[in-house]
């Protein structure tokens, strides 16, 4: 690899080689805003979770909490890790502004439309996220295409994108296939909108033809599946040598989880699509995939020179924990021929309800608690270094207040699930309460870390105290 | 007997304890940087700031969630003999004892002087070194602007790193040194710095 150099002073934190922290701290911020709002949705409206969820109001509360929560988490993470993880530039800082942009605006138009069921205008605002997600691809394609880089890595991130945009393209698909066309009649043949709309219709016409449950069980397993918990899987191979002082196992390990992972999830969304039978074959390759994944993370635990685990690598952790119970519950719901009860239908709800908030969001809170700190430390204290004392990373949060803020969650988590499974709104209101506590424990260790933004905490070097 | 068998390794963790031996008349100075390290902080400053204050015969002994290597060479070069051992969870102890202190040829710098605030600096000449392997970010980049702090006029810095050092790369740019990083074929980079 031809050797990384830099000349030259340039100004701020945005450089050379590393990403601005503005890009991803707005993207997380966003996020965090989401989220909350999407605990209030549960909260004000418990029956989203302790009902059947195909209607407006749980499309609706998914969507805050998939792309305005995770997503907007997951994009700034992104934007910050992936020039990391490649250990190049990222391709445009620009670009990323625009889809912050494109991202602020579109998700609350998705949920409000969503909310409305007004199908035309999600249509209108998911073609605006559809964009942001655009530029995400083509950004990160071209820094992936300037590190050169072909490793496991760099194969995971890029998929995973990729089967977001698929995702996006899906979800606007089947936005199309609910609106009618009318005015086609109304407008000339050539004209631009007119052809616009045929295509449109045409779509919805192909989507027509399959089972239209099915195909949003497919979209659902496309973004959670295949870009969220990719991504997750992803970078921890990253991530947790970097933060345990480890060292990958075992590389070809990683090459068959991401393999594996990419294929299984090809044949699931596919059978689940077209209602086969072989979705069991598909959801026990993706099963193979996460027990090969578990050795990989064990071995690196193993490994690890740090024996003490911090408590975000706790949380980090704790969040993958539920890929086992979720792997249980994929295997029943992907039994042939298995009726579609109020149980079952619950059971659905619970699959669901741990793949957002027991695996991705735990596990995101976990890595917050990691990429927050290094941002705002970045941001105020990298100027400073060597030539002030400056905190910690660990030293600009409360462990106690992260151990709190998981128990907190946990709790939150049982008293849902057992709303779920009870079918009992109360339960999940209660539990929706817990919820909000646990964000709010989070959140103010989340202010006490932004807070060094406003009044850094800078001492004299200790050598020049003691006059060595 | 070089050790004091009544020394509990749980004693003084984050902190340090002078056990003074006194049939031998040499003491002991316990220095615990598990917590440190767990809390992400950067012990060694304080590890070298104790090896400073041991005469001859002294010990320093150091508990660690990870055997110290730099520091052999380090403390070697200032006449300490080692003694380490793996405590069974991935903590080790090392006992470093001083022996009569060697001379520095002239023109090398000694410790003190190349001290970097990871104290796992090695001086060779007018290139100094930093060893931050095995250090979770951003110590790495904590550490090697440290040493550039007090580098020497006309000195250059060679520092090991896990990962490429992205971000200081931009760093040196900010204070006015050139950074060349690449794959060190041992694993990891190998960052040499200049000054413009």
């Amino acid at each position: 690899m031809p050797p990384t150099r830099t000349e030259g002073a340039t100004v701020g934190p945005s450089t050379a080689n590393a990403p601005s922290i503005g890009v991803p701290l707005r993207f997380i911020l966003f996020g965090l805003a989401c989220l909350a709002g999407a605990v209030g949705f549960l909260i004000a409206r418990p029956t989203i979770l302790s009902t059947y969820h195909y209607n407006q109001y749980v499309v609706a509360a998914a969507h805050l909490a998939l792309l305005g929560w995770i997503a907007s988490v997951v994009f700034g993470a992104l934007y910050q890790l992936v020039p990391v993880a490649l250990e190049t530039k990222l391709y445009s800082e620009r670009l990323a502004f625009a889809h912050l942009a494109l991202q602020v605006v579109a998700v609350p138009g998705m949920v409000w439309s969503f909310w409305h069921w007004n199908l035309k205008h999600v249509g209108h605002w998911g073609s605006a996220f559809a964009l942001g997600v655009g530029l995400l691809f083509f950004n990160v394609a071209l820094t992936i295409l300037r590190s050169r880089k072909w490793n496991p890595i760099s194969v995971g991130i890029g998929s995973a994108i990729s089967w977001l945009m698929l995702t996006v393209i899906a979800g606007l698909a089947l936005a199309a296939a609910k609106c009618s066309y009318e005015s086609i009649e109304r407008l000339s043949g050539g004209n631009p909108l007119a052809i616009t709309l045929r295509g449109l219709e045409a779509v919805s016409a192909l989507v027509a033809r399959f089972d239209q449950m099915s195909l949003m069980h497919s979209h659902a397993h496309l973004g959670v599946l295949g870009c969220f918990v990719l991504l997750i899987v992803t970078l921890s191979f990253k991530l947790l040598p970097m933060f345990l002082l480890s060292e990958v196992q075992n590389e070809r390990r990683i090459w068959w989880v991401i393999g594996l992972l990419n294929a299984g999830l090809l044949g699931l969304v596919i059978t689940m699509a077209t209602r086969s039978a072989w979705k069991l074959l598909f959801t026990g390759i993706i099963m193979a995939a996460l027990l090969v994944y578990a050795f990989e993370l064990y071995a690196i635990l193993r490994a690890r020179k740090r024996s003490a685990l911090d408590s975000p690598l706790r949380l980090f952790l704790w969040g993958l924990a539920a890929l086992v119970p979720m792997a249980g519950l994929a295997a029943v719901l992907s039994w042939p021929g298995l009726p579609l009860t109020a149980f079952t239908g619950q059971l659905e709800n619970l699959y669901g309800f741990l793949a957002v908030f027991g695996l991705i969001s735990t596990a995101l809170f976990g890595m917050l608690f990691k990429i927050l700190p290094f941002l705002v430390w970045y941001g105020t204290y990298s100027v400073h270094l060597g030539r002030a004392r400056v905190p910690a990373l660990a030293e600009m949060y409360s462990s106690r207040l992260v151990q709190a803020g998981g128990a907190t969650y946990l709790l939150a988590l049982i008293v849902i699930i057992m709303g779920i499974l009870l079918s009992s709104a109360g339960a999940v209101r209660w539990g929706g309460v817990a919820l909000g506590a646990a964000v709010a424990l989070h959140g103010v260790n989340f202010a006490l870390i932004l807070r060094h933004r406003a009044r850094p905490q800078l001492q004299p070097m200790a050598r020049a105290v003691k006059g060595t | 007997m070089l050790f004091d068998s009544r020394l509990d390794p749980n004693q003084g963790v984050g902190g340090l304890a002078r056990y003074p031996l006194a049939m031998m008349n040499h003491q002991t100075v316990v220095v615990d940087v598990r917590a440190d390290i767990k809390s992400g902080g950067s012990p060694c400053s304080r590890i070298l700031d104790s090896a400073e204050q041991l005469g001859e015969g002294d010990t320093l002994h150091l508990i660690a969630p990870f055997e110290p290597t730099p520091l052999y060479d380090v403390l070697g070069r200032e006449g300490f003999v080692h003694e380490s051992r793996e405590l069974g969870n991935g903590d080790w102890e090392v006992r470093f004892t001083r022996k009569p202190k060697p001379v520095a040829p002239s023109g090398v710098p000694s410790v003190d002087e190349s001290r970097d605030g990871c104290g796992c600096a090695a001086a060779t000449g007018e290139l100094l070194e930093v060893d931050a392997r095995g250090l979770e970010p951003p110590q790495p980049m904590v550490r090697i602007l440290d040493a550039l702090a007090t580098l020497p006029e006309g000195a250059s810095l060679r520092a090991f790193t896990d990962r490429q050092p992205m971000h200081l790369l931009d760093q040196l740019a900010l204070r006015g040194f050139r950074g060349e990083s690449q794959e060190n074929p041992e694993g990891g980079y190998v960052t040499l710095i200049h000054r413009h």
